[in-house]
This record gives C-alpha cells, sequence and structure tokens, in this order.
C-alpha cells in the first residue's frame, strides 16, 4: 500500500470520528438548554441517538468513539460536581455506568446492522453484475460480448480503463478494451505487455489469495510514455482460467486516488474472471461441436455430390456405351443411317456431358463466391435461338414455340452464363415434359426488368419440393418420383441469374406444367433486393 | 442375324439417346420394340402390348420402377431385366426381390445386354422349374427325383442343406437370386439376417462342384446382390 493509499484511508476513518464529536456536541447543546427549563431524570438517554446516528453512518470505531465522548461530557458538564470527572452520588454513578454500557451496544448493534446491509448491496451489487456478465458473454460474438462486459466492470468499479484478453482454441487471441484517453490508449498498447506477463505465467507467485495483481504496463512506443508514468503500478490484472488452463486476462486501471480494490472488488473480481472462463470454456465447446455438425454435414454433402455426379455423368455415358459399343459390333452390318444416328447420338451425349462438367464447374464458382459475369449487350431473341438451334436434338421429341416480341432492349448479361441458364431450363423442360407436348420459351418486359420464362406440360413441381427445387443436389424425397436430374443445372441457374442481380423462380401451370421464370434487370448497377 | 425371332421387348428409359441406341440394337437383332419415357406409359405400353420382356430403368420421372415391377408382377411372369447405375446394388436388391429377373448396371455395351436378353427370354421358353427331373448344365447334372448329383458322371455326396441350395440355383437358372431370396427359402424367414451362413454354404458347394472354386463357373457372385446359377459356358455371357 502507497503512503498516498494510507492517507486516504486515515482521512476516510477521520471524517467518522469527527462526526461522532460533532454529534455529541450537539445533543450536549440540547441537553445543556433543556436542563435549563426543567430537571428531567435520565436525559443523558438522548446521548444514544447521538451514538446510534454516529454507529449507522460511519460504523462500529465511531460509536464506541462516541459513547465514551458523550459518557465523560455528560459527566463533565451534568453531573455533579459539574466540571469534574468524580461523581459524589454514588447512584449517579451507577445511572452513568449504565448509560455507557447501553451506549456502547446499542452503537454496536446498529453498526452491526448498518454492516450487514451493506454487505447484502454488496452481494446484490454482485450477483447483478455477475449475471450481466454470464448473459453478455453468451452473446454470438465473443468480441462484442467481452466489450460489453469490460464496459459494465468499469461502471461498477469505477475505473478508467478496462481491458480484456482471451486466447482461444485455434490460437487467436481476442483483445478488447474500454476507457478514456490515456487509460484506453495504454491498455490498448499495453496489452502486449500484459501478453507476455500472462505467458510467462508470472501472477502465479502470488503470495496472498487474491484474484489479481498490480501489473505494470510497458507500452512498447516511446509515443506513449505519458500514459507510461501515469499508468505506471496502477493496472490490476486478474488472470482468467478455463480447465486450469490461463486463457487470457482482465486489466484494469484504476484512477490515482482510487488504485485500491476492497474485499467485495476482490471477491467481484474472482467471480467474473471464473464466469469468463466458464463461458469461454462453453464456446468452446459449443465450437467444437459445431465443427463436428460441419464435418458431418459435409461428410453428407460429399455423398450426395458423388451420387449426383456418378448419376448425372453416366446417364450420357450410357448412352455413349451403347452406341460406341455397337458400332464396335463386327457380326452385325450398320446401314448409312444407323452409323450416322449412333455417331450423332455420341457427339449429343459427349456434348451434355461437357454442359454438366460446366455445370459442376459453375457450381464450384457460384459456391466459392469466385464468379464474375463478363457483361456485354445483347438481344435476347438471338441468344433464345441460338440456345433452342443447339439442343434441337434434345428438344426434337417436343413441339418448341417462342413467343420473343420485336423491339425488346438489349440486356446487359455475360452470354456463356446466360445462355447456361436458359440451356439448363430448355433442358430440365423436355427431360420432364412428355414427348409431343409443348415446351414454350417467351421473353417479355417488365417492371424495369427483362423476364424470360420456359413453360412445359410436365407433372409440374410438387408443392413441397417448390422451396428446394434450386438448392445444389436436391432430390425429391425417395418414394416419391424423382428428378432424372438431380437440380444441378437449376442451382446453376439460380446462381448465374442471381450474380446478375437478377430472380429466378417456379411455379405451376394452370392446366398442368411448371413455369420456369428468370429476371434480368434493364439498368445496369440496379441490383435487385430480392436477389 | 435371328436371335430375336420376333419377340416384342419394351424399353422403359427416360433417356431417349440411350433409347435409341438400344431400340436400333434390338431392331438389328430382330426384335420388336415398343418404347415408354416414364412409369405411366410403361404400365400403358405392357397392358396394350404384352411384351415378351420388359427392360427397365428403375430411375423414372413419375414412379419408381419397383412400383412397375410391382404392377407388372401382380398379374404376369414377363421377364423383367432392370437398368440401373452402378452403385446402387440396394436398387438392384429391392428390384429383383420385386421379382426382376436380371439387371444391368449402367453404362453398358450392346453386346452384353443382347447376352442377357436373350438368357433371359430362353427361359420363358423352357418349361416351367420342378416339371423336368434331370437338368444339366455343362458336366453337372442335377436329377430331381432321385436327389443325385453327378459330375462329369461321378456322384457328389451333397448334405440336406448344400443340396437344398442347389436346388434352388437348378430351379432358377441364370437367374440373380439375391442373399435374402436365397436364405429365405432354405433357412427360413427367421433366419433372413444370417447371410454369413449362406456364404459358407455356397463356398462348399463350390468346393464340391467348381474345377476351381476361386474363378467358378456354375455358382458365380454378384457382388453386394447376390448369386447367379450360370448353365452357358461362360463365353456366351462375356461382359
Amino acid at each position: 500500500m502507497t503512503v498516498q493509499m494510507f492517507w486516504r484511508s486515515v482521512r476516510a476513518r477521520w471524517l467518522g470520528y469527527v462526526a461522532a464529536l460533532a454529534a455529541v456536541a450537539v445533543v450536549s447543546g440540547f441537553i445543556g438548554l433543556v436542563l435549563r427549563e426543567v430537571n428531567l431524570a435520565n436525559v443523558s438517554m438522548l446521548y444514544l441517538l447521538a451514538v446510534l446516528a454516529t454507529a449507522v453512518a460511519y460504523g462500529r470505531g465511531p460509536a464506541v468513539f462516541a459513547s465514551i465522548v458523550a459518557f465523560l461530557t455528560f459527566d463533565w458538564f451534568f453531573v455533579d460536581p459539574i466540571h469534574h470527572f468524580t461523581v459524589s452520588d454514588p447512584e449517579e454513578w451507577v445511572s452513568l455506568l449504565f448509560f455507557l454500557v447501553t451506549a456502547i451496544v446499542t452503537g454496536q448493534l446498529a453498526a452491526g446492522q448498518r454492516q450487514r446491509a451493506r454487505e447484502a448491496q454488496q452481494r446484490e451489487r454482485e450477483a447483478v453484475v455477475l449475471y450481466d456478465v454470464v448473459r453478455l458473454v453468451g452473446e454470438r460474438d465473443l468480441e462484442d460480448g467481452l466489450r460489453a462486459v469490460a464496459e459494465r466492470l468499469r461502471e461498477e468499479l469505477g475505473l478508467e480503463g478496462v481491458a480484456m484478453e482471451i486466447a482461444q482454441t485455434h490460437g487467436a487471441v481476442v483483445r478488447v478494451a474500454v476507457g478514456d484517453g490515456d487509460a484506453l490508449k495504454a491498455l490498448q498498447a499495453g496489452t502486449l505487455a500484459a501478453a507476455h506477463v500472462l505467458n510467462a505465467g508470472q501472477s502465479r507467485s502470488n503470495r496472498r489469495a487474491l484474484p489479481g495483481r498490480w501489473v505494470r504496463l510497458v507500452p512498447p512506443t516511446p509515443r506513449l510514455s505519458d500514459a507510461r508514468t501515469t499508468l505506471r503500478d496502477r493496472v490490476h490484472l486478474v488472470p482468467v482460467r478455463a480447465e486450469e488452463r490461463r486463457v487470457g486476462a482482465l486489466l484494469l486501471a484504476a484512477a490515482p486516488e482510487s488504485a485500491q480494490f476492497d474485499e467485495a472488488a476482490d471477491r467481484l473480481l474472482s467471480a467474473v474472471a471464473a464466469q469468463l472462463g466458464l463461458a469461454i470454456e462453453r464456446a468452446r465447446l459449443r465450437t467444437e461441436a459445431n465443427q463436428a455438425e460441419i464435418l458431418r454435414r459435409t461428410d453428407e454433402l460429399r455423398r450426395a455430390l458423388l451420387n449426383a455426379v456418378s448419376h448425372d455423368l453416366r446417364t450420357p455415358l450410357a448412352s455413349i456405351m451403347a452406341s460406341a459399343g455397337s458400332l464396335q459390333q463386327d457380326d452385325v452390318v450398320w446401314t448409312p443411317e444407323e452409323r450416322q444416328d449412333f455417331a450423332h447420338a455420341i457427339v449429343d451425349q459427349a456434348e451434355r456431358l461437357n454442359r454438366i462438367v460446366g455445370n459442376l464447374l459453375d457450381l464450384s464458382r457460384i459456391e466459392g463466391g469466385t464468379l464474375r459475369p463478363d457483361k456485354g449487350w445483347y438481344d435476347m431473341a438471338a441468344l433464345v435461338d441460338e440456345v433452342l438451334g443447339r439442343l434441337r436434338p434434345q428438344t426434337a421429341g417436343h413441339n418448341v414455340v417462342t413467343h420473343v416480341p420485336d423491339g425488346l432492349p438489349a440486356v446487359s448479361l455475360d452470354y456463356v452464363e446466360i445462355d447456361q441458364v436458359l440451356s439448363n431450363l430448355v433442358e430440365n423442360a423436355s427431360r420432364y415434359a412428355p414427348a409431343g407436348s409443348e415446351i414454350s420459351v417467351s421473353a417479355q418486359r417488365a417492371n424495369g426488368e427483362v423476364r424470360v420464362a420456359v413453360e412445359d406440360r410436365g407433372p409440374g413441381v410438387p408443392p413441397a419440393a417448390v422451396q428446394h427445387l434450386f438448392d445444389p443436389f436436391y432430390r425429391v424425397a425417395d418414394g416419391t418420383p424423382r428428378p432424372a436430374g438431380l437440380g444441378l443445372g437449376l442451382a446453376v441457374a439460380k446462381g448465374l441469374v442471381e450474380a446478375h442481380g437478377g430472380r429466378i423462380w417456379v411455379e405451376n401451370r394452370p392446366g398442368g406444367g411448371a413455369r420456369f421464370t428468370f429476371s434480368l434487370p434493364l439498368s445496369e448497377g440496379v441490383e435487385n433486393p430480392v436477389a | 442375324m435371328s436371335q430375336g425371332s420376333g419377340a416384342r421387348i419394351l424399353v422403359v428409359d427416360d433417356e431417349p439417346a440411350l433409347v435409341r441406341a438400344v431400340e436400333t440394337n434390338l431392331r438389328k437383332h430382330d426384335f420388336r420394340v415398343e418404347r415408354a419415357a416414364t412409369g405411366e406409359e410403361a404400365l400403358e405400353a405392357y397392358s396394350r402390348h404384352r411384351p415378351d420382356l420388359v427392360l427397365l430403368d428403375l430411375g423414372l420421372p413419375d414412379l419408381d420402377g419397383l412400383q412397375v415391377i410391382r404392377s407388372i408382377r401382380t398379374h404376369a411372369s414377363t421377364p423383367i431385366v432392370v437398368l440401373s447405375a452402378r452403385g446402387g446394388e440396394g436398387d438392384k436388391v429391392a428390384a429383383l426381390e420385386q421379382g426382376a429377373d436380371d439387371y444391368l448396371t449402367k453404362p453398358f455395351g450392346a453386346r452384353e445386354l443382347l447376352a442377357r436378353i436373350r438368357v433371359a427370354l430362353r427361359h420363358v421358353a423352357a418349361p416351367p422349374h420342378g416339371t423336368e427331373p434331370m437338368v444339366a448344365a455343362g458336366d453337372l447334372v442335377v436329377d430331381l427325383e432321385h436327389r443325385r448329383v453327378t459330375l462329369r458322371g461321378r456322384e457328389v455326396h451333397l448334405t440336406p442343406t448344400e443340396y437344398d441350395l442347389l436346388k434352388i440355383f437348378v430351379a432358377n437358372p441364370d437367374k440373380v437370386l439375391t442373399d435374402r431370396m436365397l436364405v429365405e427359402t432354405v433357412w427360413g424367414v427367421a433366419y433372413r439376417q444370417q447371410a454369413h451362413s449362406l456364404h459358407v454354404y455356397v463356398a462348399r458347394l463350390r468346393k464340391k462342384l467348381e474345377a476351381d472354386p476361386q474363378v467358378p463357373r456354375y455358382l458365380l457372385t454378384e457382388p453386394g446382390v447376390g448369386y447367379r446359377f450360370v448353365t452357358e459356358s461362360p463365353s456366351h455371357i462375356a461382359e
């Protein structure tokens, strides 16, 4: 304890004794006035009020002091012989002594009551602070939670600044500091030095069972040397432990005149440190549980991906193998038309394989967030024509009609990507719609965007599937009809359209079938908020 | 080429390119071909054309392929050859247990397809199982009337369980039998989970009947599905 602190505590105590003297003086004056008028028996009991008041306001010591002073004062001023400490009447002696005992006992009781009330208040405050700490640390973001706890502690203990350092499992250290001017600066800069103290484990050498100890912060830069002098010996370090491991520390910077923690504050600090440790341990366990869950999901996704890829890739492969294998048979004589047919099938299906691989690559770029549409101004009618021309082998069994009005404005788009979107939608329609039914591709202008719709007369989309239809690898639950492709194309279409600031959706048509629509904004820079 | 001799085959697959290739092949080999792209179409085409064999893809856009098998099996024993992707062993087993006769794993070659179709059709032409007292496959002769098994003219001694197992194989020549079907027939439904015993008995039969038990000629393993008793010489069912 410094000299300064000593004087501070002496000053606080003196105040009680001075008040005791004053209280006794006031009561003495009053008794003097009263006795001039009437003679009252046991008027000395009025001093008990002074003793009580002193006990309640300043506690035990001043109360005893007040009792003795009152005893002496009464003896001196009001008991015969007046202005002598001797007492002539032995009965007076007895009542004086009786008064002294009563005063001291009353003072003790009142002071004890006061002490208990203060402790109860103190504990209530601690409980509230602890509750706040637990609540705040439980917040999603550890850093925000710690900052809130630091603010709460600073307010509660009237500190200049509070800093916290918490090491997380993966090695990262979360540092937060709150406070005013210099203290904050010093805490922010000084945490490094504190971390050094922490790592070196010096605070273990605490001889007393206090939660923390006073340390010197050494700011790393000379620029902060002012803060260094003002903060020397004024930073209190409380280690935070979780499962016996040191995981961090509380750093508390106090103002020079209050750089001391009483028992209650020490208790509060150890409780806060313990709660922080628990909270951090909980957070660690939660993170581990999350990671296990993520791993499990990743595993599931990987299996789904493998299934999807194997199915989607094998379907065209099966056609290629059947066709190529047929050509290879040397015991069969094929007509030139048949040979042409097999060759066409091989080429078409190889192109389809290529599209699937393209979709897979696009999907990985979409998921990886590396998709950057390379936009230019294009005519939608031309794009529709080109896609339908290329997909003629797939749509040969269907009646494909287009409705694209003249004078549709040019749209800013990445041609390759939107080509893929439309291809996926048309291929999807041809896969589901029964042979001979109509597939309609239309484009129109609406509300500052261009909408392209692909409509079919297939089975439509089961209501339960609508919201998942665009999820990658989405597969309608077993037991119900399952799509031949696995929605990879739709997931890619969604990703590509959204990268253009557009939307894509599906609805069932009156009279059966599905309508897939995607929209692209007409004016550059107007990103659709729904996307 | 006239192996098909006009047999009518219903090809059910939603993949037009594959159907076209299969159809061209089958027509070339003198089969008549009907096609269907969905389960509903398949059932309709089946009742309209009464095909001699159904080639059925399990992954159809509307109905589950298994439902199609069940529907057909309720009133007919027309051979059904299932098309399924590799990795779908569970699907194959389910299909066989629903009554499919054989399966082909996608992608498959044209030659293999024709061989499987031919085998499946031949057994329809053969008289119903159990009426024939003597069954011969290569050097192996099973006399069902006298419970005698001979290999190259020499009698082979089999335990009752071994004989029961062999009898099922002989009664279902060239057909894939799933582990469960075999266990249930030989040991009973209560032993459904005991596929291990089955593997042990198949191994014993191979030891007694096969020239080289490690490269069986009669009792072939269908990985992940079950076993097949092969009556033809291996060259006919070359992959």
